[in-house]
């Protein structure tokens, strides 16, 4: 064996070593509770037409995250506050007719977001911890961290697979589903809770800015490749999955950013699919 | 064949839709004036009126999805804000056919989604509805098709699988606006046969909005013109559909309506 094929293998032994790491099964857990839960919401997220209010819940959870961190509390929990105060609001502003959809988002996003760098001002500036949230980093989740999250991601998954169908229902055809006495509003309202909380557990994983691509690319991924929607969910969960641990793997050996990765890789996947379909 | 048919579904029977000086306003303007009219269990009606004379309107108002500015509507005797028992009651929109051909639905999940209501609320489907699903998918004749995704269908199979997705309920009465719109001759004849089974074979009472003139007047019981006021006639023998239609499009159309039509169609079968 020559020198290049000595070190290969040594890189193959490190790569295992990382399994026997807490920090790297703690990553490993979380991102794929965060991912399994992004992918099953972000595919309901991309049919009803609106991806983008993933981002706006996102930008707004950073008020969240800086309010947190200047109170000394869990910035997780007061940023999934903030994302649920938002989505009533966004929810209020498109009931009352103040604004569309996509309006009502915008004004969040920027409320959010603003509240955000005042209260950094405030408390005197940027510091690490809070680019963490802002990119994600997934590599330092600590016991805390994943309790959170796993205890959000499991609530979210559990509600997700009660109303399945209800959901279905009313995304494919939201008159005929209110026809049927499905309780359109409350579970609308209701789905977009699970929305706020996908988006909230993510942010340590993969941080605000980045976490709207974990939501969009695995379900616009599976979408091209023309399944049942059983079939669509499944790669969608799959996609997701295997783009975390991708992004974890790779980013821990070549010590690169996990979020740009993980997106990068998902980014890869999409690609990969439309040409599949363009091709078939 | 033709008298006795009709003299099948002209019986009276239970009134099950009663509307009573309906007025529905859309967008500031008066679309509906001064409407009542009764169906009865069994009807076959014809929904025939000009674009913009607010047939789709009628339906949901009939629906409840469409508020109404004055009038009382009742289904199954009961006053329409009081009634619940909506699993009794079938759509199938006009925007059914054209529907997203990337929503990953397979043909049945898609019949599948008929057996969703408030009753089984936050459960999976039983035995039994998957069971409903694969009788409705073979009475449509969509039972090869199953598992095809919906998106990759012709018109005619789409307008069948969303009938199947009506019917799955059990329904008792059926509205379908315009679900045939865009598909050759043929294939609207074999659906307009499908209907006439599931009106006479299952007594289902249909109202069903078209601008086929030879099919109503051939397969249904009753015609409703609808040109902002309503109209309905009952289709006999001694009715001329000329007559009915002008009242409906007013004196300046003119119809060219040929009787041994009705005589091919019934032939077909």
């Amino acid at each position: 064996m020559n020198v290049s094929g000595f070190s290969k293998m040594n890189e193959l032994i490190d790569v295992f070593r990382l399994f026997g790491f807490q920090f790297f099964q703690h990553a490993l857990l979380g991102g794929t509770i965060a991912a399994l839960a992004c992918a099953w919401v972000g595919l309901f997220l991309i049919l009803r037409k609106e991806a983008m209010i993933g981002d706006g819940i996102a930008h707004t959870a950073f008020g969240g995250i800086a309010l947190g961190l200047f109170l000394g509390v869990n910035p997780i929990l007061t940023s999934l506050l903030v994302s649920i105060l938002a989505v009533l609001g966004i929810s209020y502003m498109r009931r009352k007719g103040l604004a569309q959809s996509d309006s009502a988002i915008a004004v969040m996003l920027a409320v959010g977001f603003s509240s955000g760098l005042i209260i950094i001002s405030l408390a005197g500036g940027f510091n690490v911890e809070l680019f963490s949230f802002l990119f994600g980093s997934i590599l330092t989740i600590d016991q805390t961290d994943l309790i959170i999250v796993s205890i959000l991601g499991i609530s979210a998954i559990f509600i997700l697979g009660i109303f399945y169908k209800e959901l279905l229902s009313i995304t494919f055809d939201e008159e005929d589903a209110r026809l049927m006495g499905i309780p359109v509003r409350l579970l609308s309202l209701a789905f977009n809770l699970l929305v706020a909380i996908t988006i909230v557990l993510s942010i340590k994983v993969i941080g605000v800015i980045l976490v709207v691509a974990l939501l969009v690319l695995p379900g616009l991924s599976a979408l091209q490749l023309n399944l049942s929607f059983k079939g669509t969910t499944l790669a969608a969960i799959g996609f997701g999955i295997l783009s975390m641990t991708t992004g974890i793997l790779l980013s821990s050996v070549y010590n690169v950013a996990t979020s740009g990765v993980i997106v990068f890789t998902a980014a890869g996947i999409f690609l990969f699919t439309a040409i599949y379909r363009r091709l078939e | 064949m033709l008298n006795n048919i009709r003299s099948g579904v002209m019986k009276e029977k239970t009134p099950i839709l009663e509307v009573s000086n309906l007025y529905v306003t859309r967008s500031n303007s008066l679309v509906i004036e001064h409407a009542s009219f009764t169906i009865h269990q069994g009807d076959y009606v014809g929904i025939v009126g000009p674009n913009g004379g607010g047939k789709t309107t009628l339906l949901l108002a009939l629906l409840n999805i469409l508020p109404r500015t004055e009038g009382t509507i009742r289904l199954f005797g009961q006053n329409i804000e009081s009634f619940s028992n909506w699993e009794k009651v079938a759509y199938v929109p006009q925007h059914a056919i054209n529907f997203d051909p990337q929503f990953p639905l397979a043909v049945r999940e898609l019949v599948s989604l008929g057996r969703v209501n408030r009753s089984n609320l936050g459960r999976t489907l039983k035995r039994q509805d998957w069971e409903s699903v694969d009788e409705v998918l073979e009475f449509m004749g969509i039972s090869g098709i199953a598992d095809r995704r919906v998106g990759q269908l012709s018109g005619g199979q789409k307008q069948r699988v969303f009938v199947a997705k009506a019917l799955v309920r059990k329904p008792e009465i059926i509205l379908l606006d315009e679900p045939i719109v865009g598909v050759d001759a043929e294939t609207q004849e074999k659906f307009y046969k499908k209907l006439s089974d599931l009106n006479l074979k299952k007594g289902i009472t249909i109202l069903l909005v078209t601008h086929d003139l030879t099919a109503v007047f051939c397969r249904m019981s009753k015609v409703m013109c609808i040109n902002r006021w309503v109209n309905v006639a009952g289709i006999t023998e001694g009715v001329e559909p000329e007559e009915v239609l002008r009242k409906a499009y007013g004196e300046h159309f003119h119809f060219v309506f040929h009787k041994h039509e009705c005589e091919r169609v019934f032939e077909d079968e």
